[in-house]
């Protein structure tokens, strides 16, 4: 089996490179039956990928130990499902996943526009097909899934036991599904340029793909913070770990063009900007693999050092160079149309952001980079940690928080004094009541304060635009306020799904501001009947029992929790040490309220017959997962808003 | 052109701010990477406290107190040695031989590193010896 393995990712190889030439030439010549080969081609590597990856699967299901890849990540007693997620646990799986997941956006790009009989269409999918030629290549000729080893051994080395988590189940997928999308505006945007096209047509339909992706990127990495939540040991919800920054480079840059888009749509301005932008995204994702692949950062997520990290900087540098090298060449079709008229306006706002998202970006990219880039310097190394990106970070995020209540509520090309007057009043005015009920709550330190000033600011803004539209719709529409709302949303998807993701931001600042700044613990070595305080909460031990499971053996303590003399139920921390390995694992056990988590771990049973219980309490974090879930939510509605294409496909008509 | 002015301004005080914030933020937060050799054959007491090291676990010298709970240990590079002290619960994957990462001050007079940070690392494979070659 592992031959036709092997065989499918040389065809696939062979498929992607036929896919790139044939496409080519039909574009050069103009006829189409090499365009339709090329297009059959990009279909046939989906499905060599998806035939790689059963007959992977099927090895690790099987626990079949004659592939060096099963026995170096799973062994007999790792559970069923964990055994499946094995395909993305090392390198080689992890390429193939990505391999899958890019030839399955080739196949929905050419499914999507499977009527379309323009040519632009062919040119997207083969610059597509150059990012699969990359990949089947490097899973053909260099990191192969597929190798056999001469002696199998009876039984493998077995899965890390911190991958043994539901976390695993889904973070990585998902956050590859968003890391490889972005390959498709990238090769919208080269393929604007190969074919010296004009026209905004490409950038409604470019916006609905990146918020696709860019969705599934955010919440990947909302996943990976939960998972490293309750986790020990990572660093809680996010550390400024080079792999969190990795993901979050990209997600930066994607919001910023994201919002740039808009004005090229609407003002025909920063045309330049958006390529550049979108070109920066998508070698930002290719730049995360890099980064989690080579070894160069020291990083949770360490993997074992490849050989495959000097491919992926050369793969890098020849497709940024290439970009340049387009956008240069192409100058006169990214005239603008438009000059800005005013700072202060929708436009001025706007650019503002993006600067503020790059900045946010660089400085984010600095930090993670540092060690290297000081040692090639000044020939010390420096390294920067979670210190240095809250100073440098949090100023920026909020300015740009600022300007999330700002922009939208600023009117295309001049804002007026009375626009702004009517405008930001009352915004202002209950960011600073806010800021002045918040004070004898203990926030103190400017950033506290101007997080909640804005947060209040930002959340007006969002209510009052919500307002007006329902006014505005009044005559039309007198149904009861909910529905009025819910019509108003679906009237204008993209515009109201936008303000639904700014409230998801605001929510999410609120929960890192509580969890961050208000974090309080307790530990102590506990005899049965002996109590831990904590803030409100009393936690009794009650006892501690050990069990034995397939691979491991669990120690459980469990714990009667008051909330002031209130009893509020039994939690159970508890530790399973893997019999394998011997490495234990903790559990924590969370007591999950609106205002705050309560986080207990079990230490462990100390030789004087005492057990260690650790608690903290995490206030508002409820708000960062809640906020997570009201920006996917948002990006939803706001990726159904279909209206602006088919009303322009009238128009064309 | 008063217009772009402003704008290039705008971009100019974005771009100095940011630019002020990093240099600040490596010269206050910024911790000198340091092999533990390098450290442990300093024979005067370092300019700077912070410091953070990359090595393994040396074997057989984890010392754990988990009523405290302090973990204490001895850092190695595979020539010299550093003693790490940290005041915290023992990382689900800490054991001899791992990989970690401490981050903390160095004092001198006890040559130990007192750690305010330590990641240990998670290896997705364990080394996989023993497994011998490929046999095609």
């Amino acid at each position: 089996m592992s031959d036709v393995g092997r065989l499918a990712l040389l065809l696939g190889f062979l498929c992607s490179l036929t896919a790139v030439a044939s496409i080519a030439w039909g574009l050069r010549t103009g006829m189409s039956g090499p365009l339709r080969a090329g297009r059959r081609a990009v279909w046939a590597v989906c499905g060599l990928a998806l035939l790689s990856v059963i007959i992977l699967e099927r090895a690790l299901l099987a626990r079949d130990m004659t592939y060096r890849y099963v026995a170096e990540h799973t062994s007999k007693d790792l559970p069923i499902q964990y055994a499946f997620s094995s395909l993305w646990a090392g390198q080689e799986g992890s390429l193939l996943l990505w391999l899958l997941i890019l030839s399955a956006y080739g196949s929905a790009f050419l499914f999507a526009y499977r009527k379309r009989l323009d040519p632009f269409y062919d040119a997207v999918a083969m610059v597509i097909a150059c990012v699969m030629v990359f990949f089947t290549g490097l899973l053909t000729f260099i990191s192969s899934p597929f190798r056999i080893l001469a002696t199998p051994p009876p039984d493998g080395m077995g899965l890390n036991p911190l991958l043994q988590d539901p976390g695993m189940m889904i973070h990585p997928p998902v956050l590859y599904t968003g890391y490889v999308g972005f390959v498709v505006p990238f090769a919208f945007a080269v393929a604007v340029l190969i074919l010296n096209r004009t026209g905004t047509r490409w950038i409604e339909e470019v916006r609905r793909w990146t918020l696709f992706c860019w969705g599934f990127l955010g919440l990947g990495i909302l996943m990976g913070a939960r998972w490293a939540y309750i986790e020990l040991g990572w660093g809680g919800y996010w550390g400024w770990d080079p792999v969190e920054n990795a993901s979050l480079m990209p997600w930066l840059v994607g919001t910023g063009f994201l919002h740039s888009v808009m004005i090229e749509q609407r003002r025909g301005m920063l045309k330049t900007w958006n390529i550049v932008l979108i070109a920066l995204t998508f070698e930002l994702s290719i730049f995360g693999t890099f980064l989690t692949r080579s070894g160069v950062l020291t990083s949770v997520h360490s993997f074992a050092e490849s050989d495959i990290g000097p491919w992926f900087l050369g793969f890098i540098l020849l497709s940024s160079t290439l970009a340049v090298a387009l956008i240069l060449y192409r100058k006169a079709l990214l005239e603008s149309e438009n000059r800005m008229d005013a700072i202060v306006s929708r436009e001025g706002s706007f650019l503002f952001n993006n600067v503020l998202f790059v900045a946010l970006t660089f400085a984010t990219f600095l930090g993670t980079t540092f060690p290297v880039l000081s040692e090639a310097v000044t020939g010390t190394k420096i390294s920067v940690s979670a210190p240095f990106f809250n100073r440098v970070n949090v100023p920026i995020a909020l300015t740009l928080l600022l300007l999330t209540g700002a922009g939208p509520v600023l009117s295309w090309k001049r804002a007026t004094a009375s626009v702004l007057k009517r405008n930001f009043v009352l915004p202002a005015f209950m960011g600073v009541l806010a800021t002045l009920i918040a004070l004898p709550f203990g926030a103190g330190g400017v950033y506290p304060l101007v997080c909640i000033f804005a947060a209040a600011f930002v959340a007006t803004t969002i209510v009052m635009e919500f307002a007006r539209g329902v006014q505005a719709r009044k005559s039309a529409d007198s149904a009861p306020l909910p529905t009025a709302v819910l019509h108003l949303v679906q009237k204008n998807k993209r515009r109201y799904g936008g303000y639904i993701v700014h409230a998801g931001i605001v929510v999410l600042f609120i929960g890192v501001l509580g969890s961050s700044v208000f974090q309080k613990e307790a530990h102590a070595p506990l005899r049965y009947g002996e109590s831990l305080h904590l803030g409100p909460y009393t936690m009794t031990l009650r006892n501690v029992e050990e069990r034995q499971k397939a691979n491991a053996t669990l120690t459980t303590a469990t714990l009667a929790l008051q909330r002031g003399s209130r009893f509020v139920g039994v939690e159970h921390p508890s530790k399973a040490l893997y019999t394998k390995s011997q490495q234990p694992m903790t559990e924590v056990a969370l007591h999950v309220t609106p205002m705050e988590d309560l986080y207990m771990i079990l230490g462990g049973v100390n030789e004087d017959g005492t057990t260690s219980i650790q608690a903290y309490i995490n206030p508002l974090v409820s708000l960062v997962w809640g906020g997570g879930l009201i920006i996917v939510l948002g990006t939803l509605i706001a990726i159904s808003d279909k209206m602006r294409l088919r009303r322009e496909e009238k128009a064309a008509a | 052109m008063s217009k772009s002015i402003r704008l290039v301004v705008m971009s100019l005080v974005v771009v100095l701010a940011v630019g002020y914030l990093v240099l600040t933020g490596v010269k206050q937060t910024g911790m000198q990477y340091m092999t533990v050799s390098e450290l442990a054959r300093l024979d005067r007491a370092p300019k700077t406290e912070g410091f953070r090291l990359d090595g393994t676990v040396a074997a057989g010298s984890v010392d754990y107190n988990q009523r405290v709970p302090r973990l204490k240990f001895q850092m190695t590079d595979g020539k010299e040695k550093i003693a790490v002290v940290y005041d915290g619960l023992k990382p689900d994957a800490f054991a001899d031989g791992r990989e970690v990462v401490v981050e903390g001050a160095y004092r001198h007079t006890e040559r130990a590193l007192y750690a305010s940070k330590l990641v240990t690392k998670c290896p997705s494979k364990y080394e996989a010896k023993g497994l011998g070659k490929d046999k095609s």
